[in-house]
């Protein structure tokens, strides 16, 4: 019999395990103390950024980022194969604005790494700028155009995964408030509020910014703060104008926030990030200060206003690095957890790695700076 | 014993610790250690605030409005022209009329370059600002800094972000010797082996950024760098021993004498 393995989370990460794990031949159970993509995963513009949301350097956190990137063709094909629920996937490319001639020296810097990693970027500015993106602000004064950078419609992404878990053979369980860990040591025992009990062999925790609540059970520190995001979406014909053709062509980034159309018709802007603890509620601040931004990236954006607003919690740990490894030398308990801005891009990376731990397959040298037990100094 | 404070500008400064804005995993975070740190002047680079909106700016707000004094630098200037005009911008802007001149001319090394330095200084100062500039850690270029009307010199330690620590110790105390301005040795420092160090050479102050924010724990690194510059301080105060060559008994025959 195959070895049967409890996900503790539905959200992306949680979802995409089960998925490779079923996809392996494992059995997997997810618990979901709420409803599947409720959180973090269902609330964010799902970009998959690398080199944008990575500007200071090839560090180990980048290099799992631009991992996950280059399995994201792949593992689209191999969900889709396995789901009815359509999901947008978009090799949109991304520009990154500066609007300061003294930016210019660190879009260069970033450049000259980012090209040894992989990226055929280039700088852009004047009319190849705004031929480019149209709409784009006569402010920019250059850009920073990265190709390899895609997105896909996090909502949509989600629901196909759980799709697939399902269709695989994968079980689910929602709604089942807190789930408290009664055994770890000698096989898995895991309680529901209402009193169920689910075994297994094995677990993995993907319960994202809630991971810390297990830091007793574990007796080990696990600093995961949840960081609210506020997003706010714009109708793309209210921008549009008589602009021919899409109106929006590249996600568009800036030290401020990004700006990302999606194919159905909504354009994304975000994100205004503060610590609220568990509040997931949309503030009048937080939404304000997206709108002061955005006109500075699309001019036209200063006529309009969002038609949706929505905030969701982004489970970041003490060093902003995820929780990603084994617990104990067995790995009979797994973390994956803390992916803060970039759950989505890093979900086919984590289910790879967990799946390859398991399997005692060889795992890339960066792994050891995501083990979780790193906050445990004593 | 008397308050150990120092002055720039016509502030009065407890804290010895200037801390970068940037580079923190998280909001949380940057928040805590920021009050770890017990720093009153804070630093960013003035490119990446949004200065139509600063107290909406992504990293600006989430710090607490007027509890601090802004240290707003002018880092990506590779020319004194650069540099004096978005310092202008900073200052049109409210944020702070004071400026740290960081001009860089090489993106791998990041190194000032002392020539542009030293001519947006002369400038800024003409114009009003409390200047301070970021520079290499050479003597005479600093003491020129210094009569060119800097409120206070800020000597690199290495390479921003480098973490290798005090290059040149020698250098950074006859800077400190010659000076009759605030030195703060800014930049390069990775340990609170470092801080503690700088304190020792009789700085006045210590900048940094990536030591705290990059570290595992930076709230706690944040407090450690605090207690580091204070126990550095402390000691540059006391006045350390001169080494010796061999062993002296610290108990002292006297002491070994029954009575």
């Amino acid at each position: 019999m195959s070895e049967h393995i409890i996900i503790m989370g539905g959200g992306v990460i949680g979802l995409s395990v089960a998925f490779e794990l079923q996809s392996r031949g494992y059995q997997t159970t997810v618990l979901e103390m709420a409803r599947c993509g409720g959180q973090a995963s269902g609330a964010a513009a799902g970009m998959l950024a690398p080199y944008s949301e990575n500007v200071e350097g090839p560090d180990p956190f980048f290099q799992l980022c631009l991992d996950s990137l280059r399995l994201y063709p792949d593992w689209i094909g191999r969900v889709r194969e396995r789901s009815d629920v359509t999901f947008e996937y978009s090799e949109s490319g991304s520009l990154y604005l500066s609007y300061h001639e003294a930016d210019r020296l660190a879009l260069e810097g970033r450049l000259l790494w980012q090209r040894e990693h992989g990226s055929t970027g280039a700088i852009i500015d004047g009319p190849d700028l705004f031929d480019m993106e149209p709409l784009l602000s006569r402010q920019v004064k250059a850009a920073l155009y990265t190709p390899e950078e895609s997105h896909l419609y996090a909502p949509d992404y989600v629901r196909a995964l759980e799709d697939a878990c399902r269709s695989t053979g994968g079980a689910i369980h929602e709604q089942l408030g807190r789930v408290s860990v009664l055994e770890w040591r000698n096989g898995i025992v895991l309680e529901a509020q209402d009193g169920r009990r689910f075994s297994g062999d094995r677990l993995v925790v993907c319960s994202g910014a809630w991971a810390q609540e297990l830091a007793e059970t574990f007796d080990l520190p696990l600093p995961i703060y949840p960081i609210r995001g506020q997003i706010c979406a714009y109708a793309l014909d209210d921008v549009a104008g008589d602009v021919d053709g899409k109106a929006v062509r590249h996600m568009l980034f800036g030290n401020q926030g990004y700006l990302v159309a999606k194919a159905n018709g909504t354009l994304v802007c975000g994100a205004s990030e503060d610590v609220a603890g568990f509040d997931t509620s949309v503030t009048e601040r937080g939404i304000e200060r997206l709108r002061g931004w955005n006109k500075q990236a699309i001019p036209a954006l200063e006529n309009c206003a969002p038609f949706h607003q929505w905030a969701g919690l982004r489970p970041s740990t003490q060093d902003g690095y995820p929780f990603l490894g084994g617990l104990d030398p067995a790995a009979q308990v797994m973390f994956a957890a803390g992916h803060y801005r970039n759950g989505i891009l890093l979900s086919p990376i984590t289910a790879k790695l967990v799946a390859d731990r398991i399997e005692n397959k060889a795992l890339p040298s960066y792994y050891s700076y995501f083990a979780p037990g790193r906050f445990d100094m004593s | 014993m008397k308050k150990d404070t120092w002055q720039i500008g016509g502030r009065e400064l407890t804290s010895r610790l200037f801390l970068g804005t940037g580079l923190f995993p998280n909001p949380y975070v940057q928040q805590e250690a920021i009050k770890a740190s017990g720093a009153e002047v804070l630093t960013f680079a003035i490119r990446r605030v949004n200065l139509s909106a600063a107290e909406d700016d992504s990293i600006l707000q989430h710090i607490e409005q007027g509890a601090f004094t802004f240290l707003p630098n002018t880092s990506g200037a590779s020319t004194a022209d650069e540099a004096v005009r978005i310092a202008r911008l900073a200052r049109a802007s409210g944020l702070s009329d004071w400026i740290k001149v960081e001009i860089s001319a090489n993106e791998r090394t990041l190194l000032p370059d002392p020539i542009e330095t030293l001519r947006a200084t002369e400038q800024l100062v003409k114009e009003g600002f409390t200047v301070l500039p970021y520079t290499t850690d050479d003597p005479i270029l600093c003491k020129r800094l210094e009569e060119a009307g800097a409120a206070a010199v800020m000597p690199g330690g290495a390479p921003i972000g480098t973490g290798l620590g005090i290059l040149n110790p020698y250098h950074i105390g006859l800077i400190v010797e010659e000076a009759s301005v605030p030195i703060i040795v800014d930049a390069g420092l990775g340990s609170v082996a470092d801080v503690a160090q700088a304190m020792e050479l009789g700085v006045s102050g210590v900048l940094m950024n990536t030591p705290v924010a990059k570290a595992r724990d930076p709230i706690l690194m944040a407090r450690a760098m605090r207690l580091g510059i204070e126990a550095g301080r402390l000691s540059y105060l006391s006045g350390r021993i001169a080494k010796k060559k061999y062993a002296t008994a610290s108990s002292g025959f006297d002491a070994l004498k029954l009575s």
